[in-house]
Formats: structure tokens, C-alpha cells, sequence
């Protein structure tokens, strides 16, 4: 069965090229709440790396977004003017693109608030949202903006989203990364938050899910029409250049990300023990910070895991390809994972990786080892299988590595065209 | 006019069960029977039961004209006797009509010609024994799994009482030549060669139930009008396919129960005769030596070994595997567990050269990886090695 069941929603997974005349570009306004340098989080990256993606393709894209930066984050990307109000334009002229001119996506601590700058989601922000709603549909007036289509990533920019399509009679996307219910570990979401969720959902011409799991959640908790939902994965923008391993003392086996509940770090630690108890010379490296990270510090002297578990804290993208070139095994265990990019950055780097069937990213990769999330029988034995066999280290590397380097953005941006063009023809 | 020649291959693996590090010097029960048992009996219903019916109803009517033969592995003669004796006993009857030949092979359908000659030898003799105590026949006619085939395998069956070898009809080896023609093999001119015609067995085994085929639906007359307009002057259509292609890769509703039901009366009437690959070894002389220096096998469309034998886990275990025969010879109860894992099953699952494709690999395999696939099995070797006191093996690399 080539191409993989979809299910019931429409994959994305090849786009039959069908030579569109490029005589009409479409013009998408894009809303986001974060863009480098300015986020929060993986959304920003995304809606980065996408954008530049499209623009390549020729896609007019103009961004909006609030407290938006002084300066661009690159040259690909270049500051319009100042609008009225607090927001402010984001123009991508595609003439400007170049990859020659690339310096890499500059990535900022994902601290709320970095450099002294106000939180991304402050106390008011129901208010900053109508505020944003309003002051988009200003801009757009003010600046006779046009466009053929609305794309709002989630969920701060869905009323804008909703308005400014209902104002121009323009068809509206809404991305969906993650939801409330991801956020909140389940069954807690914010009652105000998942209204707003779900008036875009639903008002939403077409749904762009970034994996299946978020679709079913699209459809089952927000009542979102599954033949409006597409699903359609995120890339990665890969490394050329493969380092080499680094020379090191012994086996090592990494967790990077948010120490939160939701990314199961106690299932990580709990393995290592079960490893340990078997090969007492492998060194856990548990990276990242996050309300969890004293709990699983407790739990590791608890275990009496000593110096064979290590808790370098918040790491940035310098220490993280340090940590990526000691490590022989990257562990992703999430309980709830929309997506997860993590594991595709590992085995860009030549790192094998177990993912938890509990995240997007284990629906698209078939070169990771898949475990169970709370399984951390399974889990160890994955590990240990690992270090044991280092033939099965270097098949994975190597098809690993093969398989993340399809994985392109511009296969992306070609789906999501592909779709903005699908809307218009509607 | 060319004869038709049949011949349907039969097996089914030994799967492993999921076998984890820590179940190394734990647990002996390697394999899950109870998926073993459910294939084996969905199988049966679909396809070994209704095909022999099908089979013994037109060599009835056809009064012996109709002819066929199968290679059965002894791996799914044991499942049979376990789960399905009446399955066995419908093959039986098969063999009591004379009408149906059955073929030589390794007993476990393993790859050890490739590694290992003396462990070849003892499970081509150990089938050989086992078709004449079951069928009452001793082959004549020699298959080698997966027909995996060089010029040394017919210089190692050479004088072994095998009369010639079934092979895959590689256009790079054939170029210009037919496959329905006897030829015999280069290095021992003894030993005759029977060539699988891949486009008439084709149309069978892959294509017959593909709606999107420019010949579908496939009649049987047009099919018999192609195997005679073969040429007059061809020997031989060598047809051959895995059995379960009979109401398991093609189902019953694509009509292939039909298409075969009346096969035999479409092609007798056209004037072909049936002929079991026997029959054809001695009716016709070899027409010219064919040069096989490289292994050519009937997988994918590479048709060389890479479908097993191809990457760096496939190798890792075969070596593994093999490197622990002396110790287990030794060790008879973990003898027949390593036996079971000299299936080349096992390495196919390991293959990672269609995987993201998510072809027919895929389809076949019990795991959801190729690297679950190498783990649960070097986990498993680790096993034998401990149970059969060989403490200095270690995984190869």
C-alpha cells in the first residue's frame, strides 16, 4: 500500500505537479504571534522557515504580527514601515531571498520575556488580541493591503484571522500546532482559550494540521469539519555537513527539551536506571528546563543515578549541536506531542532517535525506533539495544540522516501552495 | 507447441515474538505461535484449502493432462501438522494422483548456501527425506530458496541425484535468448536449467487483480493465446509463483479461482500439453550453457540478494547466526530453535531498501521496522549463544 493510509483526512504526502501557470501568484496575508528573532517557541521557527519557503516559491507573502522587531532577522526578511497601533508589518519581497545571504535562523533563548522584552502572553490578552484584531484591520485599509488568502497560525491570531476574511470576502487558513488540550497536559484546557480555538477552527476554510494526532483533536474536541482538515507535516532546514562523532569516554544517551510533564522526562529517567542496572557505564544527559526539572533531579538521586545523569539546564543551539555530536541515542518520550522537531534536528546530526508513538513527528518518520510513552521497559531495551549493536547505530545514523534530508521545507511550502490555490479555485 | 510447466512455491516462517534484551537468558519461547497459527489457518482458508480442491477437481477432469508441481517447505509441513493436518492431507492426495511433482529445497528455506555448505547439504537432504516419507517422491528437480542461483550451485548439486535447477529468468543474463527453452548450467552441463518466464508468471502473481492494468481483467483465453503464441519451436513456459498468490495476494473477488478453474482446458485445447519441470528436464536437451558467475534470485527487481543480504544489520545476523553453529550443534535442544532462524525471512524483514516506500516488505513483515526486525533478532542469537555455552560470541559487525 504505497503512500501510507491516511485515514480519513486529507494527507498531504505528495503533491502531483500539475505545471500552475505562475502568469497569477497568490498573495497570502500571514498572522502570526511570533518571528524570529521574537518567539516564544517552535511555532515562530515554523512560520520562519515556512514563509521564507513560500517566498521562494514565489509566493507574495505579508506577514503580520504584534511587537514585532526592530530589525529583521535576516536578509530574507525585510521591515516594512511602522503601523499605527502596535502592529507592524513583516514584507518578504522575494527578490530579496537568497540563499548565498543566509546565515541560519538566528535562535533566542525560549525564555518569555528575553532581553528585558514584554511576555508573549501577558495578563491582558484577550484584550491584546481584540486589540490586534482592530489593528490589523486598520493596517489593511490603511495600507490598501491585498491578498488572496488569510493564513493565521494558532490561536492568538484567529479572530484577527476570522475578521479580516470575513472583511475582504477572503478564504481563511488556520495552522494548527498545538492546542490547549496538548498545552494543558489533556482534559484542562482554558475555557476562553478553547473558544477562541474553536470559532477559527470553525470558521476556517481549510485546517492545516502538522500531524494526524492534532487532526483527530481538530476534528473530535473542536467539532472541526474533517474534510476541511488537511495534515500536512513540517520540515526542517538540515545541516550539509555531517560531523563526526566526537571521541568520548563512554555511551551517551540524550533528552533535550521543555523539562514539562508533557514531554515525559520522568519516563527518561526512570530508564536510565533500568539501563544502568544492566550497563552500569552509559552517561544520561537530561537538557532543557522546565517546571519538572526539580522533580526529576529528585527522582534521579532518588534512583541513585550520581554523576551517570547530568542536568546541563537551558542549552542553546551552540551547546545543543555540542550535546548532539557526544550522544548515541536521542531520546523523544513525550506524553503529548503535536509535532516534535527535536528528533529530525537529532538525526540530521547523525544521532539515532526513539520517539513516543505519542508524538506527530513518529506518524512521518519510519527510520526511529517507536516506543509506548509511559513503556519504559520498552524504552530501556531500546536504549540498551543501541549500545549493544553497533551495527543497528549505523544503519539508523546513516538512513536517519537520508530520510530527514527529504524532510525540506520547500516540499512544504509546494503542499501549502498547492492548498492556497485550492481555496482560491473553490 | 510449448508445454506449460507449474510449479508454486509453499511456505510460511517461523515469526519471532517480541524479544527484548531483558528477556536474553530469561525466556526460550521464541516464537509467537499464536500469530504463526493465525496466518497458517487465514492461509489455509484462503488460499491451501480452496486451490487444492481446485487443483485435484481439474487433474480429475483433465485425466491426468493437467499437471503441476509444488516446492513445500518443511516449515510450513510442521505448521500444517500442528494447526491444519487436513491442509497436509489435501497435498497428499495431491501426490497420490501422480499428476503433481514435488521439488527439492533447503528445509527451512535458509539462505545457507550462501554461508555455510554443510549446513546446506544436511537441510537439502533433510527435506529430501522429508518429501519421501510425506509424498512418496524423491526430488529430482532442485529449488533453491528464494531461487537463489549461481554456476557453483549446480557444480555443488552436481552427481547429488538433482536432475536440473529452477532459476529466475534474468533478462541480464538471457539478453537475446528465451526463457522457455531447457538450457543447463555453464560450470556443470549435467545439471539442466528451467527459467521462470517472469512476464507470463507475472501476469498471474502481481498483475491479475491491478484494475489499473492496461490488460485488465485478464480472460483466459487471451492469457492462453499468449502462452501459445510463444513460438512452436519453445520447450517450455516456465510459470512459477508463491502459492499464496492463490486467494492471499490475489483475492478470490479479483476472479483468479476462476481464471485458474478454467485454465487448464484453455490451454490443452490450444494444444499445449502440462509438464512438470522433471518431465520437461528429460524430454528436452539442452539448448546452450547459461553463465551465472553473480547470484541472481526472483526479489524485487533487482533480482540479486539485496532483499536479505543487502545492508549492514542483514549481514551483521547472518554472520551472527552462522558463527554460532558449531556451539548449537552441540546443544540439540537449542539446535532446532536455530534451525527455525536459518529461515531467510528473517533477513528480509531487515530490509531497508524499500521501507520508506512502504511496499511489499512492509506488507510481509511483522515488525514495524527493519531495525525491530535486527534487534528482536540478535536479541534472540544472544540467547542461543548463552543457552548453548558459546560465552565469547559476540554480535558481528
Amino acid at each position: 500500500m504505497p503512500g501510507g493510509g491516511g485515514g480519513r483526512y486529507g494527507i498531504c504526502e505528495t503533491v502531483v505537479s500539475t505545471a500552475i501557470p505562475y502568469a497569477r501568484r497568490v498573495r497570502v496575508l500571514m498572522l502570526g504571534w511570533e518571528f524570529p528573532p521574537y518567539f516564544a517557541g517552535g511555532v515562530g521557527v515554523v512560520a520562519h522557515a515556512l514563509t521564507r519557503a513560500l517566498v521562494a516559491r514565489g509566493v507574495e507573502v505579508t506577514y503580520l504580527m504584534p511587537h514585532a522587531p526592530d530589525q529583521a532577522p535576516d536578509a530574507s526578511v525585510e521591515v516594512l514601515g511602522v503601523s499605527p497601533g502596535r502592529v507592524r508589518v513583516l514584507g518578504v519581497p522575494s527578490q530579496l531571498y537568497s540563499y548565498a545571504t543566509e546565515s541560519g535562523i538566528p535562535i533566542q533563548p525560549s525564555r518569555a520575556g528575553f532581553r528585558g522584552a514584554r511576555p508573549l502572553y501577558g495578563p491582558d490578552l484577550l484584550n491584546e488580541l481584540k486589540d490586534f484584531e482592530d489593528s490589523c484591520l486598520k493596517l489593511v485599509e490603511d495600507r490598501k493591503l491585498e491578498f488572496d488568502v488569510v493564513h493565521a497560525h494558532d490561536w492568538t491570531t484567529f479572530p484577527a484571522g476570522i475578521a479580516l476574511s470575513r472583511r475582504r470576502n477572503s478564504p481563511l487558513a488556520v495552522h494548527v500546532h498545538i492546542t490547549e488540550f496538548d498545552k494543558t497536559g489533556g482534559s484542562h484546557a482554558t475555557p476562553e482559550v478553547f473558544q477562541i480555538e474553536r470559532d477559527g477552527m470553525q470558521a476556517a476554510h481549510r485546517l492545516i494540521a502538522v500531524s494526524r494526532r492534532v487532526a483527530r483533536d481538530c476534528e473530535d474536541r473542536y467539532g472541526a469539519d474533517p474534510r476541511r482538515i488537511r495534515v500536512i507535516y513540517n520540515g526542517i532546514e538540515t545541516d550539509p555537513s555531517l560531523q563526526p562523532p566526537r571521541k568520548r569516554s563512554g555511551p551517551t544517551v540524550l533528552f533535550l527539551g521543555r523539562v514539562t510533564r508533557q514531554k515525559g522526562p520522568e519516563f527518561f529517567v526512570r530508564a536510565a536506571r533500568r539501563v544502568l542496572d544492566v550497563q552500569p557505564d552509559v552517561t544520561f544527559i537530561l537538557a532543557g528546563t522546565g517546571d519538572q526539572l526539580p522533580h526529576m533531579v529528585e527522582l534521579s538521586a532518588e534512583l541513585g543515578l550520581g554523576p551517570r545523569m547530568l542536568f546541563p539546564g537551558f542549552v542553546d543551539r551552540a551547546q545543543a549541536a555540542e550535546l548532539y555530536s557526544q550522544a548515541d541515542v536521542f531520546v523523544m518520550p513525550s506524553v503529548s506531542e503535536p509535532f516534535g522537531i527535536v528528533p529530525l534536528e537529532a538525526m540530521d546530526r547523525g544521532v539515532p532517535v526513539i520517539v513516543s508513538r505519542q508524538s506527530g513527528v513518529s506518524e512521518l518518520l519510519t527510520n526511529a525506533l517507536k516506543i509506548e510513552s509511559w513503556d519504559v521497559e520498552d524504552l530501556s531495551a531500546k536504549i540498551l539495544a543501541f549500545l549493544r549493536y553497533p551495527v543497528l547505530h549505523d544503519a539508523m545514523r546513516v538512513e536517519g540522516r537520508r530520510e530527514v534530508s527529504t524532510l525540506h521545507w520547500d516540499a512544504v511550502a509546494e503542499k501549502i501552495e498547492a492548498l492556497y490555490r485550492e481555496m482560491i479555485d473553490a | 507447441m510449448p508445454d506449460v510447466c507449474m510449479y508454486f512455491q509453499v511456505h510460511q516462517p517461523d515469526r519471532l515474538r517480541r524479544y527484548s534484551v531483558f528477556d536474553i537468558g530469561n525466556r526460550r519461547d521464541y516464537f509467537d505461535d499464536s500469530l504463526n497459527k493465525e496466518v497458517l489457518l487465514k492461509v489455509s482458508d484462503k488460499c491451501y484449502r480452496p486451490m487444492n480442491a481446485l487443483l485435484l477437481e481439474a487433474i480429475r477432469q483433465q485425466e491426468g493432462r493437467f499437471r503441476v508441481a509444488f516446492s513445500i517447505t518443511c516449515c510450513v509441513l510442521d505448521q500444517m501438522e500442528r494447526w491444519a493436518p487436513d491442509v497436509l492431507d489435501s497435498f497428499r492426495a495431491l501426490a497420490a494422483t501422480g499428476c503433481v511433482e514435488f521439488l527439492g529445497e533447503t528445509s527451512k528455506h535458509s539462505l545457507s548456501f550462501l554461508v555455510d555448505r554443510n549446513e546446506f547439504d544436511y537441510q537439502v537432504q533433510t527435506h529430501r527425506d522429508r518429501m519421501q516419507s510425506l509424498f512418496g517422491q524423491t526430488p529430482r528437480i532442485f529449488r533453491n530458496t528464494e531461487l537463489i542461483y549461481r554456476n557453483d550451485l549446480a557444480a555443488h548439486l552436481s552427481g547429488r541425484g538433482f536432475q536440473a535447477i529452477i532459476a529466475e529468468g534474468v533478462d541480464r543474463i538471457l539478453q537475446w535468448r528465451s526463457p522457455n527453452f531447457v538450457y543447463c548450467a555453464e560450470s556443470s552441463r549435467d545439471i539442466k536449467l528451467l527459467l521462470k518466464n517472469y512476464r507470463l508468471s507475472d501476469d498471474i502473481a502481481f498483475r491479475f487483480g491491478d484494475r489499473g492494468w492496461s490488460e485488465y481483467p485478464l480472460r483466459v483465453e487471451t492469457y492462453a493465446d499468449w502462452l501459445g503464441r510463444c513460438g512452436p519451436e519453445a520447450n517450455s513456459i516456465n510459470l512459477f509463483m508463491d502459492y499464496e498468490t492463490f486467494g492471499e495476494h490475489q483475492w478470490a473477488d479479483t476472479g483468479i479461482f476462476d481464471f485458474m478453474r478454467q485454465l487448464p482446458t484453455a490451454v490443452l485445447e490450444r494444444g499445449m500439453r502440462f509438464r512438470t519441470p522433471s518431465e520437461v528436464a528429460r524430454e528436452f536437451d539442452a539448448a546452450a550453457p547459461v553463465d551465472m558467475p553473480d547470484y541472481v534470485s526472483w526479489a524485487d527487481t533487482e533480482r540479486d540478494l539485496t532483499a536479505w543480504y543487502g545492508n549492514s544489520m542483514q549481514r551483521s545476523a547472518m554472520t551472527s547466526l552462522y558463527s554460532l553453529r558449531e556451539a548449537v550443534l552441540s546443544s540439540p535442544d537449542a539446535l532446532d530453535d536455530w534451525r527455525r532462524l536459518t529461515t531467510s525471512d528473517h533477513f528480509y524483514y531487515m530490509c531497508t531498501k524499500y521501507f520508506a516506500d512502504g511496499d511489499v516488505h512492509k506488507y510481509f513483515s511483522p515488525y514495524e521496522s527493519p531495525y525491530e526486525a535486527y534487534i528482536t533478532f540478535m536479541n534472540v542469537m544472544a540467547d542461543l549463544a548463552q543457552r548453548s555455552g558459546y560465552s565469547a560470541w559476540v554480535p558481528a559487525a
